[in-house]
C-alpha cells in the first residue's frame, strides 16, 4: 500500500511540474521545435539514470521511496505521448525538418543524458566507497 | 485549479503505468522492454483519441496532460534503450527506439484522424 501512495504522490508532482514548465514562454527562440518538452525529457532521462544507478551506492534510498521518485515523479515528469502529439502537429504544418530534428534530438540527447547519468553516478559511487574504505582503514589502524 | 486536474491525472497515470508494466513484464522473458513499449504506444493512441474528441479544457487537463502524460514516459524509454546498448544488444536498442517512435506517431495520427 505504501508504495502506491509514494508512486501517486510522485506522479502528481511530476505531472504538475511538467505542465508548469511546458507553459513557460520561450521568447528568445523562434524555431518550431517544442523546446520545453525537449528539455523536460532530456533532464528527466539524466536524473532517472542518476537515481537508478546510485540508489544502491550513494543515495541509499528505501525501496518504496525509490519507486516514488523513479516510477512516480520522473516517470510522470517526462512524457512520450506529448512528444508524439507535437511531432504530428509539426508534420501536419509541413514542418518536416523540424519534426525530424525534434525526434532525432530527443532520442540522441536522451540516450546521451542516460549515459552521462550512469557514468557520473558510477564515478561518484567509487569515490564514496573509497572514502568509506579509507575511514575504515584509519579506524582499524587506530585500534591497532 | 488547472494544476489539481493535472495532478490527479498524473497520480492515476503513474499508478496505471506501474501496474501495467508489472503485469506485462511478468509474462515476457525476452530481452526487449516490451512493457514500456506497449505502454508508450497505447498512450500515444489514446492521446490521439482524446485530442480529436474536442473534450473541453478540464477533461483534457485530466486525461491528456495529466493521465496520459504521466502514463507514458520518456525517461524509462531512454534508460532501457541505453541499457540495451550497454549490454551490447545494439540491434535491439535501435529497433526499440525506432519502432517506439514510429508506431507512437503512427498510432497518434491514425487515432486522431480516424475518430
Amino acid at each position: 500500500m505504501r508504495k502506491y501512495i509514494f508512486i501517486s504522490l510522485g506522479g502528481a508532482f511530476g505531472a504538475v511540474l511538467r505542465y508548469v514548465i511546458r507553459s513557460i514562454p520561450t521568447p528568445c527562440y523562434n524555431g518550431n521545435i517544442p523546446l520545453n518538452t525537449l528539455i523536460i525529457n532530456i533532464i528527466g532521462s539524466f536524473i532517472l539514470a542518476l537515481v537508478l544507478t546510485g540508489a544502491n551506492e550513494v543515495f541509499k534510498l528505501e525501496a518504496d521511496l525509490k519507486l516514488g521518485i523513479t516510477t512516480g515523479f520522473i516517470g510522470a515528469f517526462t512524457t512520450f505521448s506529448t512528444l508524439c502529439k507535437e511531432t504530428v502537429s509539426l508534420l501536419s504544418n509541413g514542418a518536416y525538418l523540424s519534426a525530424f530534428s525534434y525526434l532525432t534530438l530527443s532520442a540522441i540527447l536522451g540516450i546521451t543524458a542516460a549515459y552521462l547519468g550512469v557514468v557520473l553516478e558510477s564515478a561518484a559511487a567509487n569515490i564514496v566507497n573509497k572514502n568509506k574504505k579509507n575511514i575504515k582503514n584509519t579506524v582499524d589502524a587506530k585500534e591497532e | 485549479m488547472d494544476l489539481i486536474f493535472v495532478g490527479i491525472g498524473g497520480a492515476l497515470g503513474s499508478l496505471t503505468r506501474y501496474q501495467a508494466g508489472k503485469m506485462i513484464s511478468r509474462k515476457s522473458g525476452i530481452s526487449f522492454p516490451i512493457g514500456t513499449f506497449l505502454i508508450n504506444i497505447t498512450g500515444a493512441i489514446l492521446l490521439g483519441i482524446v485530442s480529436s474528441l474536442d473534450t473541453g479544457k478540464n477533461v483534457y487537463l485530466l486525461f491528456g496532460d495529466g493521465f496520459l502524460g504521466a502514463y507514458t514516459t520518456f525517461s524509462t524509454f531512454m534508460y532501457e534503450g541505453f541499457q540495451l546498448f550497454q549490454d551490447n544488444k545494439k540491434l535491439n536498442a535501435l529497433i526499440y527506439i525506432l519502432s517506439s517512435l514510429v508506431l507512437g506517431i503512427l498510432g497518434y495520427t491514425l487515432a486522431y484522424y480516424l475518430i
